[in-house]
């Protein structure tokens, strides 16, 4: 006969669901709300995991929280606030935008441009150096 | 050579310079410490049932008038055991007001654990559920947090207090919190 | 006396390497045999290093602490080889090991016509490399370190997640790749030293990059692949810093396969091939440092030390502080005015590599990014997969875009109108195409989907419209570019759709009962012990049917590992060409009921596949290079 066992978890990245039937949702938005919020999140104990793959008891405490507030009608604003406010910025996984990290969501961009006009820079010298007589034997 | 391609030509050069200098400086910086958002602001505002009497509830005016220091600690944790004897030598020898944060442990066996090893706290509160942790942003334990008299947060020592954070940290912040009037 | 012999192996195999370093400084005669002397015996004395450490982990010699920490008596002998290079020190002893074996490779099979002076610089370059790796493998990170325990103990054993066949093929295919680029990179000092760049040199660089790419893009796929199927919720990329540090490198180095082409072919991009050489090296060795220092929290970081980590930056503040110097002093006498038009292939091959570079730059800073705010002073942040997927997307979408477009731009020029319109033509019906697949699936319109197909059947369709331009003049060369760009496409087409159209559930499910997912009933048979070599477990069986067909088993169990009482979850999977069906157990219920998730996957596979394909791309290259070798003039 099956044998029912206690299994505890480490923080290790192994993936054990608390049940997700403690979390019962009436529409599919608020699910969806769930998993997206619980997916950005960072578990501060399994530093690897998001909030909806890690087993630390403090990961199982937050999803109920989470839990809690979305049916309680808070937005997603509201969560991550109150979220930030006790953890900091640590647990967003999706930095906000704010002047400390203007260099991390601008940059790329930044960079790219710069790129592009040092391309175009480089290739408008075909028109002020010699051209090449043999231009069409290289086609 | 012109600036511009001179700048070009040596920029590899610079950026990587910067990139190392970043990396020696993380190399003295710890990842995974989640700095406390609580720092200066008041602690969040809690009621919970003591330890010994459950009928007694502790809350915030408990702290108030006096240097605290709330120790966040739980039976199946091993570190604090292992920062339990220090604490016991800093409540005697110090003087310090310890107000202990029983996180999610079973209330008996919370009992039996001071009862073998001594118990440094002079109130202690019974958080079985978390949720004052969770306010207070209390990640692992042990945490332990120093409040001023007016029961606000100016420290949070992560991890168990050991002879190095308490000479350097610790003891000189305590000093000075108890100049600072009420 | 084991352990012993190889640590004394790794102490000879130093003395060849620090002869391999001063190469340069001997008589002309001597120096070709020097190096394969000095290289070859390298390789000798590292692999028997690393033999003894297999057979100090067959015999799970507890005394080396190296083996104390990742064996155990009931470990399965298969997975003792993965453990060898499982942990920090044996994966180091790895790295060198496989230094040596390139530099074998390259000494014995490198182009002959390369001149003799660049190879002996070429040998310089690889030996002092090779002694700084030695150097660090001895003094920080020995493994054959021995403790002589007072009362019998046993090992820690290996951790569950790693007693997996992946192990044995991953690291290897990924230092492969790593350390494969350490070539290019001595290419390259070699060009800068001696102030030219001919088109020799560009000729006799091209396998040293095609086969570390290769390798390299088959270790990440293998990593892709492994992480799917033992982290038990169907990920499989996790913008993990590791991760990333393995990504950069493959970026930079196929931003470099594409400039070496243009410098092989047009003699151009010199400069820029140079840089990427030194690049894709450097990012290879900060992935080393990331890994190993203990400056990011990783799933994949080896246990820190602070010392290993000076070292190790210092190392690469010495070597590639000195290239880039080297470049920047250098480097004016390879600079040349472009000698083609802005609707060029050198153009879109420029362009190629900013986007390329672009990315690498992107993913740097978004992982590390925590550690500058943090350096500042500016608080701490975490830099995570919302970030990665929000900004490399803009990027990769205009170069698949490109992708289909370059093969049909001439050299130099672009003239003819016809391709226009030819393109055109295929453009739209790839927007066709990716219109009416999915309603036609019975899948739901997403706009994402739309875009990832679009450019997915796009890439193909250009691609093969490119083959069929080419008629007899198709060769083994652009039968590899044909293949690899078709292997980006599928993978394209494989991330595209499941990222999309996955779906799952989580529940709590008792013997007996059912659920339904995209289609398919799954049904709870029964629950058992069973037990494996080395741990118990629970398994959970249950039937999958579609519709009225037959209805196919399927078993995921939890693991218990006698050793430690470490607890896995693994998976069990349904694959067919087009979906996986995943399944992970959970915890049991007093009730009887378990908490169970299932996944629906579809096209997860292609993503590997595609993968492969680039592999075999890179190995078509490989294969027209050794034909043509002495062919070339």
């Amino acid at each position: 006969m099956k044998k029912i066992i206690i299994i505890f978890i480490l923080c290790i990245p192994l993936h054990l669901f608390a049940a997700d039937d403690f979390y019962p949702f009436e529409t599919p938005v608020e699910q969806n709300r769930f998993a997206a919020l619980t997916s950005q999140l960072r578990c501060l104990v399994c530093q690897n995991q998001n909030l909806a793959e890690s087993n630390a008891a403090l990961a199982v405490d937050l999803r109920q929280q989470i839990y809690q507030h979305i049916q309680q009608g808070q937005s997603d604003k509201q969560i991550i606030d109150y979220l930030v406010e006790r953890y900091g910025n640590f647990i967003l996984y999706r930095p906000p935008f704010v002047a400390a990290t203007w260099g991390l969501w601008l940059g790329p961009l930044v960079f790219l441009l710069v790129g592009i006009v040092c391309l175009l820079f480089y290739i408008r010298k075909t028109a002020t150096s010699t051209r090449s007589n043999n231009f069409e034997d290289k086609v | 050579m012109n600036l511009l391609k001179k700048i070009y030509f040596t920029l590899p050069l610079i950026i990587f310079a910067m990139i190392i200098l970043i990396l020696w400086r993380g190399l003295k910086l710890n990842p995974a410490q989640v700095p406390s958002p609580l720092i200066n602001k008041p602690l969040p505002h809690f009621a919970l049932p003591t330890l010994f009497d459950e009928k007694k509830i502790v809350t915030n005016e408990d702290l108030m008038g006096h240097v605290t220091l709330v120790n966040v600690w739980a039976t199946w944790c091993e570190a604090c055991a292992e920062e339990h004897n220090a604490l016991l030598e800093l409540a005697q020898n110090e003087h310090v007001f310890f107000l202990g944060l029983d996180y999610k442990d079973d209330v008996d066996a919370a009992k039996k654990w001071l009862a073998q090893r001594g118990n440094p706290y002079q109130m202690i509160a019974v958080d079985y559920a978390g949720t004052v942790a969770i306010d207070w942003g209390v990640y692992g334990t042990p945490e332990t947090f120093v409040l001023d008299k007016k029961g606000m947060i100016r420290y949070k020592q992560i991890g168990p207090i050991d002879t190095d954070s308490w000479e350097k940290k610790l003891k000189p912040l305590i000093a000075q919190l108890r100049n600072e009037p009420i | 006396m084991i352990p012993e012999l190889g640590h004394f192996a790794i102490i000879l195999a130093l003395c060849f390497a620090i002869l391999q370093a001063g190469t340069p400084l001997f008589a002309r005669f001597i120096r070709n045999k020097l190096a394969m002397t000095t290289a070859i015996s390298q390789f000798i004395f590292l692999s028997m290093a690393m033999l003894c450490l297999i057979a100090s982990f067959m015999t799970n010699d507890i005394t080396v602490m190296y083996v104390r920490e990742h064996s155990h008596a009931l470990l399965p002998f298969l997975y003792r080889i993965g453990a060898a290079w499982g942990g920090h020190e044996g994966s180091l002893l790895l790295w060198c090991l496989i230094l040596a074996a390139w530099t074998v490779a390259f000494i014995l099979f490198g182009d002959k016509k390369l001149s003799e002076r660049s190879r002996s610089h070429i040998m310089m370059i690889l030996g002092l490399l090779n002694c700084g790796f030695i150097l660090f493998l001895l003094l920080t990170s020995n493994p054959f370190q021995r403790d002589f325990p007072s009362a019998p103990i046993e090992g820690n054993d290996l951790t569950p997640i790693l007693q997996d066949p992946g192990l044995i093929f991953h690291p290897p295919m990924l230092y492969l790749g790593y350390v494969g680029f350490a070539i290019g990179f001595a290419f390259a000092m070699a060009a800068l030293i001696e102030g030219n760049c001919s088109k020799e040199w560009a000729h006799a660089c091209r396998p040293w990059i095609v086969l570390p790419w290769s390798f390299l893009s088959l270790g990440i796929v293998l990593g892709s692949w492994w992480a799917y199927r033992e982290l038990g919720w169907g990920g499989w990329w996790f913008w993990d810093p590791v991760e990333n540090a393995s990504l950069l490198p493959w970026l930079s180095a196929t931003a470099l396969l594409h400039s070496l082409v243009v410098s092989e072919k047009r003699q151009s991009f010199k400069g820029w091939t140079l840089l990427l050489a030194i690049l894709t090296f450097t990012l290879s060795l900060l992935g080393t440092f990331l890994v190993r220092s203990g400056v990011l929290v990783s799933v994949h970081a080896f246990a820190n030390d602070p010392t290993r980590g000076i070292f190790l930056l210092c190392y690469l503040a010495l070597i590639i502080g000195g290239a880039f110097l080297l470049y920047g002093t250098r480097i004016k006498h390879f600079y040349q005015p472009p000698e083609f038009t802005l609707f060029s292939r050198e153009t879109f091959l420029l362009f190629n590599s900013i986007l390329l570079l672009t990315a690498v730059f992107t993913i740097t800073l978004g992982t590390l990014y925590p550690i500058i705010l943090d350096a500042l002073n500016a608080g701490k942040i975490s830099v995570g997969e919302p970030y990665f997927n929000t900004v490399f997307m803009p990027i990769v979408l205009p170069l698949l875009l490109l992708m289909g477009l370059a093969p049909h731009i001439p050299w130099g020029k672009m003239t003819a109108k016809k391709t226009e319109k030819k393109l055109g033509v295929i453009f739209l019906l790839s927007g066709l195409i990716a219109a009416i697949a999915p309603y036609s699936l019975g899948f739901e319109w997403h706009g994402l989907a739309f875009l990832g197909i679009l450019l997915s059947v796009w890439i193909i369709l250009s691609t093969l419209q490119y083959a069929y331009s080419l008629q007899k003049k198709i060769n083994l060369r652009s039968l590899s570019m044909i293949t690899a760009h078709i292997g980006i496409a599928i993978i394209a087409l494989g991330v595209t759709v499941n990222k999309s159209y996955s779906s799952e559930r989580q529940l709590k499910i008792s013997p007996g009962e059912s659920v339904s997912l995209a289609n398919y009933s799954f049904t709870f048979r029964n629950i058992d012990e069973t037990h494996g070599a080395n741990y118990d477990a629970i398994t959970a069986t249950f039937d999958v049917q579609k519709n009225n067909d037959m209805p196919l088993p399927l078993e995921a169990e939890q693991r218990i590992y006698k050793s430690n009482h470490e607890v896995l979850s693994k998976p069990g999977i349904l694959v067919n060409p087009f979906r996986d069906l995943y399944l992970a157990l959970g915890n049991g219920f007093s009730d009887g009921a378990w908490s169970v998730r299932i996944y629906y996957k579809p096209m997860v596979r292609w993503i590997w596949a595609g993968g492969f394909l680039l592999f075999l791309g890179g190995l078509l290259s490989l294969f027209s290079y050794w034909r043509g070798r002495n062919e070339f003039t």
